[in-house]
């Protein structure tokens, strides 16, 4: 009893180490509630506090800018973070030891998959909003990113646990709009369209416009286009989960080795704990828009789908769960054999206090381990896209953030856009709880 | 020496261990070996493609017998020309996504006929505004009124042109089991805006794809 009281005690006094989740959570209850400027605040300290967590901040710096419409510093923000996860992604064998005698934590971040992908997606929308040239760049490296992640993890068997990523339709949906504002290249805009029909199934406008750059016009005569792009809803966050079963399984081993071994082993008091990504969407479903018409307003659309962050971060988090687990079990049986060796190196005696201090240590060892949860916290649940052909001229719409029964959340705002004869427009705004908030970005190209 | 291999070992686990250095460059000079795309055409493929079918198509107009229909104060005959070329753009019906190679594609095709002096191309972005504002596709020039509406809206412009030109980027796919043979063709197509009448030269470029060394090396035998 008052061995199993020693060896409890590390694990009730280390259990509560903060997590990257603990840090977040204010931050996206600021942001998702509408204020900015505090979450800005809150992200600085943090980055501040805990500089190895810099990237991934940088990543919620990114779209904080966007969303207050300073899409040239959100652009700068998300292609630096961009250079550092291509960077971090090379494998580290001094980090991967290093984790396996402590844990994940102790990992440079490179990205979660979904991240790394949507890092050059996003940046490309905000390229489009600072009126940039470099959108339609960093679009074709979204989807190349996306191709070189499921390539890279072919194993030796030939199986791939990533083969079935949901793409990110958001790029090539952006080079086929940019390549249909050519009025040249209607092939390629053809064919991104038909793989983001491909790739999407669910975004219906989809149809629309493979029909038209297949044999229509960008635009009819004295009219241009204007394309919002809406980052809806709350993203998805990492949250801890403590895989009982494997815990389990692990406590019932180390009692057989301990019970037939010259040594005991430290007994698995501690729960294995992982990472696992959740969605939390929040309210919001879509944005509505409709268009100044005399006195009153005329609907003008809804947005709809075009990447589903939530679903598809959820979904390849599902696919490599295995893989953290197996490297959490890993990390256990090597840390059990490490204190099993130093006992047995040192000839310690198996019941006497020695080696109960011995197990003590170990367990606290293994309590010290944490999820890694470190993940970028203010994507929104999904990127939606809405194409408007406008007349020339200076317009108003008003935007109005509305949920599952389009109903509206929040009150709706009026942004002012101006088309030119057969050019896009860009619109990007971000809709949350709040409803819809910061400053949009509108540019001409 | 145990002090020595003390201190060396930790040093080269630690080297080991390190991340690599940040990417690296070189400037790839000409002659030099060039990267061959592993899974799809690069400019190994599309660089012969475009020296050819070019070349093809300049050498063939260069040699047309001219017509001189001018004349000095002098009464010598004045140098005939360069005829007004309208390059509407590289349509890429190819299985593969070129990527970022279209417009390089463009570029490239646009700065040798200018460099040939045998036709003088309007500027790209001519091009793209004639489009624009007269809201043709660049496959409806083909039909003879869309062809006459863009030369005449070019012409008031102040821009007239005598030919439009068409790179056709396109593939064939032969597929042995794991692998495949894909041959790409390049085809320039030049159509006298008044007359219809073409002309067409094209290049073609056999590549094989295998999922093994030992395959490329049975397929080279």
């Amino acid at each position: 009893m008052r061995r199993a009281g020693l060896i409890v005690a590390p694990c009730l006094l280390l259990a509560g180490c903060t997590t990257h989740l603990a840090r977040l959570e204010p931050v996206r209850t600021a942001y998702f509630g509408g204020d900015i400027a505090a979450a800005e605040r809150l992200v600085d300290e943090a980055i501040d506090s805990h500089a190895s967590d810099a990237d991934v901040l940088t990543l919620d710096k990114g779209l904080l800018a966007l969303a207050d419409g300073r899409p040239d510093e959100a652009r700068r923000l998300l292609v630096t973070v961009r250079d550092r996860f291509d960077h971090l992604e090379q494998e580290s064998p001094a980090e991967d030891a290093w984790s396996m005698l402590t844990d994940d934590r102790q990992r440079a971040y490179a990205g979660e998959d979904h991240e790394r992908v949507l890092v050059r997606a996003l940046a490309a929308v905000a390229d489009l909003a600072a009126g940039g040239d470099d959108a339609e760049a960093l679009a074709l490296q979204a989807a190349e990113k996306q191709g070189e992640i499921v390539a890279a993890a072919v194993a030796d068997d030939g199986t791939n646990p990533k083969s079935g990523y949901r793409p990110v339709a958001l790029a090539p949906y952006l080079r086929g709009i940019l390549r249909e504002a050519t009025h040249r290249d209607y092939d390629d805009a053809a064919r991104h369209y038909a793989t983001v029909a491909s790739w999407e199934p669910g975004y219906a406008p989809a149809r629309d416009d493979v029909v038209r750059a297949g044999g229509g016009v960008h635009s009819a005569p004295g009219h241009g286009v204007v394309h919002l792009v809406a980052l809806v809803g709350h993203g998805p966050c990492k949250v801890v989960v403590e895989e009982v079963p494997s815990s389990a399984a692990l406590l019932v081993a180390d009692q057989i080795l301990s019970a037939t071994l010259a040594q005991s082993l430290p007994p698995t008091i501690a729960p294995i704990r992982v990472p696992r990504v959740v969605a939390a969407p929040g309210r919001v479903r879509a944005v509505a828009v409709g268009r100044a018409a005399g006195a009153g307003w005329t609907t003008a659309g809804r947005t709809t789908t075009i990447t589903d962050v939530s679903r598809m971060a959820v979904e390849q988090d599902a696919a490599v769960h295995d893989l953290a687990v197996g490297r959490a079990v890993a990390r256990r049986a090597l840390k059990k054999a490490t204190v099993f060796g130093v006992k047995e190196g040192i000839g310690l005696d198996r019941f006497g206090p020695a080696a109960l201090l011995f197990d003590v240590a170990g367990v606290a060892w293994e309590a010290a381990e944490n999820a890694d949860t470190r993940c970028w916290g203010l994507l929104p649940d999904s990127v939606q896209v809405l194409r408007l052909e406008l007349p020339v001229g200076d317009h108003t719409l008003a935007l109005c953030a509305v949920d599952e029964a389009g109903r509206a959340v929040g009150s709706s705002v009026a942004r002012s856009v101006s088309v030119e004869d057969g050019r896009n427009a860009y619109l990007v705004v971000t809709a949350v709880d709040a409803g819809i908030i910061g400053g949009a970005a509108a540019v001409d190209r | 020496m145990l002090r020595r291999t003390f201190v060396a070992l930790p040093l080269v686990a630690c080297l080991a261990g390190c991340r690599g250095q940040r990417q690296f460059a070189r400037f790839v000079a000409p002659g030099d070996r060039l990267m061959m795309g592993s899974h799809q055409a690069g400019s190994e493929t599309f660089a012969p493609l475009v020296d050819e079918a070019v070349a093809k198509l300049l050498a063939r107009h260069a040699e047309a017998p001219v017509q001189q229909v001018s004349y000095d104060a002098e009464g010598r005959p004045l140098p005939c020309p360069p005829k007004r070329i309208c390059f509407v753009g590289v349509e890429n019906k190819s299985a593969e996504d070129i990527g970022d190679f279209k417009d390089e594609l463009y570029e490239v095709i646009d700065a040798r006929i200018l460099d040939s002096a045998v036709f003088a191309p309007l500027n790209r972005r001519f091009v793209e505004a004639g489009l624009r504002a007269t809201r043709i596709r660049p496959d409806e020039l083909c039909v003879p009124q869309r062809m006459r509406d863009f030369a005449a809206h070019l012409e008031r412009e102040g821009e007239p042109i005598d030919y439009l030109l068409y790179a056709t980027l396109t593939s064939g796919t032969t597929r042995e089991n794991r692998d495949y043979e894909r041959s790409y063709r390049l085809s320039l197509e030049l159509v006298d805006v008044r007359s219809g009448a073409y002309d067409k030269q094209s290049a073609d470029i056999t590549k094989g794809y295998h999922h093994s060394r030992l395959s490329r090396w049975r397929a080279s035998r």
